[in-house]
């Protein structure tokens, strides 16, 4: 074995090189929590990112002006107090005295200004987030711990917004000294936590920020690592390398309740799920077949069966968490024999076709349009199933308005506001609405935009959901609970359907 | 030889800008990076798309951004992520070691495998043993990796926790993803060896070498091995750009912090810098491993060297 002996033991010596010029995560040390979460945002600067995951990390590096806990009510964040002022324009903040950044920097009205010139200028404009907050016109200090917002129009969901991505209060001097590129990877906010170190599509470390304004958190540090398969973010859980396993995959949920130690932990989440109907071409252009459509799916039983009982029925775009829902609605009642003579009545004939687009990146929900394709066998309508690669359905087919007679959506409403979803999906013009143009629900719809009155804005949204409904311009599914795994070394954690987790009161054992 | 190096290297080249260009191209079809970015903003005017591709870039001509993107590439500058504005260099210079290391770690493994069980499989040709290495490498082929990679978690991570399942936690982390590969590898290589050896083992020379009196592991791993090489090295030269290819996978299931997961997420974020920039250099290293395999001929077999 002369000649060939030799290289295996090279390459073996330059294995072993290799292996220890890549170091090593940090060891699990005492009082770390390890959380895995689905993605790197990329970017932990606060304007250049919509990725979800951004807010799981970004809430314990920074504060809004608003912070929003586990249980989604909106509390003080960073501003102690709020009143709206000259008929709704203005919104005077009065901000929370002797907090500092990480770097030490003060944090007062200069901030906060800074913050969002910048979210709202140049910087802004290479990010995605400066589209929501462009009912801001300016930012005015009226002295060190005051603050005005003058509203180009009024923006109800604002406050809410306050609490995260885009509008987290940020570092004046810090940002200007070093750079924007620099504070990417080096993000300092006044969040419970600071950025210890941060590996690019790996891993990022937090430690305690010992002089946080609402007391210093008990945990010593947090590591995030970023698994993308949540098979093996369920495999490292039961591994006991993760404490929380942030992406559950449904068909591994039995599994990991018969693990020691690990519990399945569940939340009403933020997603909902409907298809979509094209309104303009096809059987689905008359309402009539719509709703016959929607009676023949049973929903219920996809939920059980499918979903293993982590999701509730809908009758409207939105979860039951979600500013706008109203249990009163209820979805149009699962009837086959009724679709059927609906469908009749309407003339479509026995054997149609429809076609449903859909993500087929989504193990479960590939299961989920086999189901309805079933249904809808049921009632003498065959269904073509037509999977597409996220992206490019949501971002290509849908907004030029190529899709299939049903299509697939689902939206995650961070803002859990059903404004947040309602226009997007059903306003005239809109990305995501390529088949409907209706003035009346547009009328509605910015009806509700044009003020700050909460009673005033849920009756209206709930009208929207009544009037979508009656117009059958989509067939709701469910809305999905956030699945998530937890060691039981982990103690104090309220999990927030919309993982934006907060560690503040989280303990190890 | 040097004519050879000089002609080599000149079709290295070629290949590595017909890939760039071609991958250039390609990402360009997978979509919008502005609308990608974008995808969870509340209402997105076409301004503000405008705006998010002219801050990239992208509003050039296609033929300026690819310039552009290839002077970079000559002074090692691969730009920076659409997802965050990350040097490339610099997500590169962190994947690229790791994948290396789990790619000749398996080639490494699979040899360790697959050369003693294709000798004895010769050597014990027609016997059971023989049918037994046969059968085995069947079962191995038949595997598909990410299968093999989620049981091999499930043994030695999970009901024997022994290795870690994920990640980069230190040389335990190699082995569970370098064993997935090796034995996918060997499966064929045992062939190749079986195959090779039966007919070495027929030559006249090895007849010559076992009347002389020379000790059978002598006569199989001093002659008979080293004229099968030639056929080896060229297979594994081979196979190592089917092995970067199936590292996407195993790097996926295993989050190995390597070139697959790097080029996998930038497919989904439609992030064409990391994209062109992981392709061109894993397009690289496999034409570097061919050259190296060319120029390991010479060195095994003399009489390479001197036609």
């Amino acid at each position: 074995m002369f000649a060939l002996s030799k290289t295996p033991l090279a390459l073996g010596a330059a294995l072993v090189a290799s292996t220890l010029a890549i170091a090593a995560p940090a060891a699990h040390a005492a009082g770390t929590l390890n959380v895995a979460i689905t993605q790197d945002a990329g970017s932990w600067d606060p304007i250049d990112t919509f990725v979800t995951w951004w807010g799981s990390v970004g809430s314990n590096i920074y504060d809004g002006l608003t912070i929003r806990g586990a249980d989604m009510k909106l509390v003080p964040g960073l501003a102690t107090s709020w009143e709206f002022l000259d008929n709704d324009t203005r919104i005077r903040f009065k901000l929370r005295d002797k907090v500092v950044f990480h770097n030490g920097e003060p944090f007062n009205a200069a901030a906060v200004k800074f913050t969002f010139d910048r979210l709202l200028g140049e910087e802004g404009k290479k990010g995605p987030q400066q589209s929501n907050y462009n009912a801001i016109g300016k930012v005015e200090v009226v002295d060190n711990l005051t603050v005005d917002f003058h509203m180009k129009q009024p923006d109800p969901v604002l406050l809410t917004k306050l609490a995260g991505y885009g509008a987290m209060i940020v570092p004046p001097k810090y940002i200007t000294e070093k750079g924007d590129a620099y504070f990417n990877e080096h993000p300092v906010g006044t969040g419970p936590f600071k950025l210890a170190e941060y590996k690019p599509k790996t891993s990022l470390s937090l430690v305690r920020n010992d002089a946080y304004w609402a007391g210093a958190p008990k945990l010593d540090g947090v590591n995030y690592r970023f698994i993308a398969e949540p098979g093996t973010q369920a495999s490292e859980l039961q591994a006991g390398r993760i404490d929380i396993a942030s992406a559950i995959p449904l068909g591994m949920v039995a599994t990991i309740k018969k693990a020691p130690n690990v519990k399945v932990v569940t939340t009403s989440g933020p997603v909902a799920v409907v298809l979509r109907f094209n309104t303009k071409s096809g059987i689905t252009a008359n309402k009539e077949v719509r709703k016959a459509l929607i009676m023949a799916v049973d929903r219920e039983a996809i939920i059980k069966q499918i979903l293993l009982g982590y999701g509730k029925p809908i009758a409207s775009f939105q979860g039951e968490l979600s500013f706008g829902f109203d249990p009163d609605l209820k979805p149009l009642p699962f009837s086959q024999a009724e679709a059927r003579k609906m469908l009749q009545a309407a003339g479509v004939k026995m054997g149609s076709t429809v076609q449903l687009d859909f993500r087929g990146t989504d193990p479960t929900f590939r299961e989920v349009a086999q189901a309805v394709a079933g249904y809808l066998q049921g009632v003498g309508i065959r269904t073509t199933l037509k999977p597409y690669e996220t992206g490019v359905l949501i971002n290509d087919i849908i907004p030029s308005g190529k899709t299939g007679d049903m299509f697939h959506f689902v939206w995650g409403g961070w803002t859990y506001d059903y404004d947040n979803t309602a226009y997007l999906m059903y306003h005239t013009g809109q990305k995501w609405n390529p088949y409907d143009s209706d003035p009346a629900l547009d009328k509605i719809l910015e009806s509700q935009r044009a003020t700050y009155d909460t009673k005033t804005r849920q009756a209206v949204l709930r009208n929207v959901a009544r009037y979508v409904a009656d117009n059958a311009l989509e067939l709701p599914l469910y809305s999905q609970d956030t699945v998530i795994g937890v060691n039981d070394r982990v103690k104090n954690f309220a999990v927030p359907g919309d993982i934006r987790y907060r560690f503040n009161e989280v303990t190890v054992d | 030889m040097t004519g050879f190096l000089i002609k080599r290297g000149l079709q290295a080249l070629f290949v590595i800008l017909a890939v760039t260009l071609l991958v250039a191209f390609a990402v360009r079809l997978t979509g919008d990076p502005a609308l990608m970015l974008s995808q969870g903003a509340g209402s997105v005017t076409e301004q503000d798309l405008a705006n998010i591709r002219q801050a990239l870039g992208l509003n050039r001509p296609f033929y300026v951004q690819y310039l552009t993107y290839m002077q970079g590439v000559f002074t090692g500058d691969f730009g920076a992520s659409f997802m965050g504005g990350t040097s490339v260099s610099r997500l590169i210079g962190d994947a690229l070691p790791a994948t290396l290391m789990l790619a000749f770690s398996s080639l490494i493994l699979s040899i360790v495998i697959s050369v003693p069980l294709g000798i004895r499989a010769a050597v014990k040709k027609g016997t059971s043993t023989d049918q037994g290495i046969r059968i085995l490498s069947l079962v191995g082929l038949s595997f598909p990796n990410f299968w093999l990679a989620l049981m091999l978690v499930l043994l030695l991570a999970i009901v024997f926790p022994i290795f870690p399942p994920s990640g980069w936690d230190g040389p335990m982390s190699l082995v569970l993803p370098s064993l997935t590969m090796a034995i996918i590898l060997s499966a064929t290589t045992v062939r190749l060896v079986r195959t090779t050896m039966l007919e070495t083992l027929s030559a006249q020379y090895i007849m010559v070498a076992r009347s002389k009196g020379l000790r059978e592991r002598v006569v199989l791993y001093k002659h008979a091995l080293r004229n099968c090489a030639i056929p080896l090295i060229t297979y594994l030269g081979l196979q190592f750009g089917n092995l970067i290819g199936g590292i996407v996978v195993i790097e996926k299931v295993f989050n190995w912090p390597g070139m697959g997961t790097l080029a996998f997420d930038a497919i989904g974020g439609r992030d064409y810098p990391v994209l062109q920039g992981s392709v061109t250099v894993l397009a690289l290293v496999i034409v570097i491993v061919n050259l190296v395999v060319d120029i390991a001929y010479g060195i095994v077999d003399p009489r390479i060297r001197t036609k």
